[in-house]
């Protein structure tokens, strides 16, 4: 049956996984350099009255006036140990700072990611199925509406209407699950357009397929349709467009964090990334790459769940 | 799949519905993902009292140990908590006594200061001079790297005899007091037990206030100090969060979220108005709005003909009109007039662009390109306001925008190939002359792109000079010699500017102090 199917063999998942681990190395290699390359966080460490002899004194404090290789061979001797270092800024161990984070980043990507699939997908099998019809023309102009406007104004607008206007939702911070509602709509109105247009063509594909105009002579209904015989066939391209588009989400969404006040992983890469605090910045990158890679993992993975030909084909490639 | 399978599946009449029970399944799933992550954070207003005090910051504090950093968000929330060995008058500047209650100099480079005897920390443990002597002595200890460590790196040495603390300094230092009016002082023996990284997490000081929480990244939580010596505060707790976005303050000004905003820009200022139950505190601080030439390489503005045609050709009433809105007032000079070594007598900056174009020809300088170095630290709207200045008299500018840890690299370089002129705003928090033209002037110091041998000397004697007459007299010739060289030109006196509830009764000072044991608010 259905399960016997499943392409999880260990050389297969222990293949991904060491291409993962290079692809890891890789990334934080050359995030090391490009760091160092482009300013020093001693500078923007100092007053501003500092001389010369206070910024090298940082430098030297940091590990700075070391040479590249030996602070990148330092580097990676306490990475593989779980060490990503201190924060120069904070004092404290990159790993705590980010682990302080993550909770706000999962909750508004899963969030963010459940409504863009919700209103997407439902979106995009009515404006398939109703091709050329008044629901198309209602509905696409106000997806590309929310794909088309930029996340600093989406936000703003909602937290005039709801929080100024009307006073129903907090504007910023997290004062419970209400503070939710505005960031993960903002957010949603990005990606779900992009998952509205991925669904419609997926589906229209399907519908021109054979199987379908069986079913529909044999006498199954629009719902019946859309749930049992095109969900499983258009599912493909949407799951991996939700795929990339909750990778995205997770490595924190910049804008939509700075205007709601919301403490997740893209506020403390901003910031991070413009005070040059190595440490911090290169544990994001670890952190984003292996939740990119497990995120395309997990969404091969369930290719073959979705569709045994898929798995076949995985399963025929690699033995 | 085989297609007659499929078929063979639509045909086969079911009662439980395959596809129907994942998605249940999937949903389920990710409702108990959402409930777990939700797990994972704490509702801000969880025992927030009714009449919390609820104020909007920039960024989150980088550290609550008052001896590693000193920038305004930071030190906003942590001298709350602490008490600092001097503080100012709010009005007039001066230096009055705080935890030392009176000091004198022994002799040129040694200072005493007599503690106040009664004060405890929040623990209970008496504030000694002892306390004073170690919080001195961390931010010089290499170890511990405190990015202060350049504001007090005259001190050679404190030590403590009974409620005496003694500080010497390696010479003469007239800025000594200055500085110690940014010392927080925090309890030897609790730092020493629990260690600097604890300590920071959990807080103890003398301070009007204590740490009740504080969750890293969002907001600190300050209730009260009971034990506090001084009279007892009318806002009882008080929440600092972090809204980076300005916008985003306004709106919680608006929606009432917040009571005070910090740091708003002229045009959020004017926002704020328009809502009758929120007022605009401002005031003038000793910030400066400048722009610092390159006279080493700079290209045309190597000449200093063309470096004062520059100055003659900025609209200064324009930029404080239209773009600072009101918030900002005109200078002489490169220091304000709260700072020591002002001298009044100099002109006031004017725009005079004929005299501008008379000394562009005059330098053969019509049609040099002029290169503008800034970063989006710097508000875009003045330097492209100065670009159209200087194109009405015949320079062309050129903009070279870069994020600030490359602007900061290329500007300090000491091969000051950065450019001819850059915009900036400087504020030493030390109300001094000194900590202004030194930095920015001085020969070999990071900021500096001028050489003059005269201007060092005058600088270096007035660094070590504590008579007051002696040092203003040094630096009337120092103003005069920058009038003339012109290395730099002040734009104008840069304001503090709050948002606030009608409600908050708080009078602002010129120092971007932020002590909540001075704000009060009218009950509803």
């Amino acid at each position: 049956m259905r399960t016997t199917a499943v392409p999880a063999t260990p050389r297969y998942v222990a293949g991904r996984v060491g291409q993962a681990l290079l692809a890891l190395f890789g990334v934080v290699t050359i995030v090391f350099f490009a760091l160092r390359l482009s300013g020093d966080p001693a500078r923007l460490l100092v007053p501003d009255g500092a001389k010369a002899s206070d910024v090298a004194r940082v430098r030297e404090r940091l590990g700075l006036s070391d040479s590249l290789w030996h602070q990148y061979a330092t580097f990676l001797g306490h990475a593989v140990r779980g060490d990503l270092g201190y924060s120069y800024v904070q004092n404290r161990p990159a790993t705590d700072l980010l682990a302080e984070r993550i909770p706000y980043t999962a909750n508004l990507a899963v969030a963010a990611l459940v409504l863009s699939l919700l209103f997407g997908v439902t979106v995009g099998v009515i404006t398939a199925l109703r091709r050329g019809r008044w629901q198309e023309r209602v509905l696409m102009p106000i997806v590309l509406a929310g794909q088309s406007m930029p996340a600093f104004w989406t936000g703003l607008l909602l937290v005039l209407l709801f929080s100024v206007g009307l006073r129903w939702l907090p504007s910023t911070g997290y004062d419970g699950p209400l503070s939710l509602v505005l960031p993960s709509v903002t957010l949603a109105s990005l990606s779900a357009a992009a998952i509205a247009r991925v669904t419609r063509g997926a589906v229209l594909e399907q519908l021109s397929q054979d199987y379908v105009r069986t079913a529909r002579a044999k006498g199954a209904g629009t719902w019946r349709l859309v749930t049992r015989h095109l969900a499983r066939n258009a599912a493909i391209p949407v799951l991996t467009v939700g795929a990339l588009e909750l990778a995205n989400l997770l490595g924190g969404a910049v804008v939509t964090e700075v205007i709601f006040a919301w403490p997740g992983l893209g506020q403390l890469t901003v910031q991070s990334v413009a005070a040059r605090d190595f440490p911090v910045v290169q544990a994001i990158v670890v952190l984003a790459s292996a939740v990119y890679v497990v995120v395309n993992l997990g969404t091969d993975l369930l290719y073959g769940v979705i569709d045994r030909r898929v798995a076949g084909a995985v399963q025929g490639g690699l033995s | 799949m085989n297609p007659a399978r499929r078929l063979d599946l639509i045909d086969r009449p079911s009662h439980r519905d395959p596809s129907m029970m994942r998605t249940l399944l999937a949903v389920t799933a990710v409702a108990a993902c959402l409930a777990a992550t939700a797990c994972g954070i704490r509702p801000a207003t969880e025992g927030r009292d009714r009449g919390t005090l609820v104020i909007d910051t920039t960024n989150y504090p980088t550290t609550l140990d008052p001896g590693k950093q000193y920038d305004a968000d930071t030190y906003s929330v942590y001298r709350n908590v602490f008490d600092q060995l001097l503080r100012r008058n709010p009005r007039t500047g001066a230096t009055v006594p705080w935890i030392a209650t009176s000091w004198r100099q022994s002799d040129p480079t040694t200072w005493t200061f007599a503690i106040r005897p009664g004060m405890t920390f929040s623990d209970g443990s008496p504030v000694t001079a002892a306390d004073a002597a170690f919080s001195i002595n961390r931010i010089l200890d290499k170890k511990y790297a405190s990015q202060q460590f350049a504001n007090f790196s005259m001190i050679s040495k404190a030590t403590a005899q009974g409620s005496t603390l003694t500080v010497r300094t390696t010479v003469p230092s007239p800025t000594l007091l200055s500085y110690l009016t940014t010392l927080s002082v925090v309890p030897q023996k609790y730092v020493s037990q629990v260690g600097d990284e604890k300590f920071a997490a959990k807080p103890i000081g003398s301070g009007p206030y204590t740490v009740v929480s504080a969750s890293a990244g969002t907001e600190v939580h300050l209730r009260a100090n009971p034990h506090w010596w001084g009279p007892t505060p009318q806002v009882r707790d008080a929440v600092f969060r972090a809204v980076p976005n300005v916008a985003s303050r306004v709106v919680d000004l608006q929606s009432r979220k917040a009571d005070l905003a910090v740091n708003l820009t002229p045009d959020a200022a004017d926002q704020v108005k328009r809502d009758p139950k929120l007022a605009v505190l401002s005031t003038p601080t000793e910030r400066i709005a400048y722009l610092a030439f390159n006279t080493i390489k700079g290209g045309a503005a190597n000449d200093p003909r063309v470096r004062r045609a520059i100055a003659a050709a900025i609209d200064y009433p324009a930029l404080i009109k239209n773009l600072q809105r009101g918030y900002a007032k005109p200078v002489n000079s490169l220091v304000t007039p709260l700072a020591f070594g002002y001298d009044k007598r100099l002109p006031v900056n004017t725009h005079d662009p004929a005299l501008a174009r008379r000394l562009i020809a005059e330098a053969g300088a019509k049609g040099a390109t002029v290169v503008m170095a800034t970063s989006p630290s710097f508000n875009p709207q003045i330097v492209q306001a100065i670009q159209a200045d200087l194109g009405t008299v015949g320079l062309k500018v050129q903009i070279r925008g870069t994020d600030q840890a490359t602007y900061l690299k290329k500007v300090q370089d000491p091969g000051h190939d950065w450019g001819a002129v850059r915009f900036g705003r400087w504020s030493c928090s030390c109300l001094d002359t000194d900590g202004v033209v030194y930095p920015l002037f001085h020969t070999g110091e990071i900021w500096s792109s001028y050489h003059s041998a005269t201007f060092d000397n005058l600088v270096e004697r007035a660094r070590q000079v504590t008579d007051r007459g002696k040092r203003a007299a040094l630096y009337d010739s120092v103003f005069q010699l920058l009038a003339h060289d012109l290395p730099g030109v002040g734009l104008f006196q840069d304001y503090a500017i709050y948002g606030a509830n009608a409600r908050v009764r708080w009078t602002p000072d010129a120092q971007e102090s932020f002590y909540l044991d001075t704000m009060k608010v009218r009950r509803r």
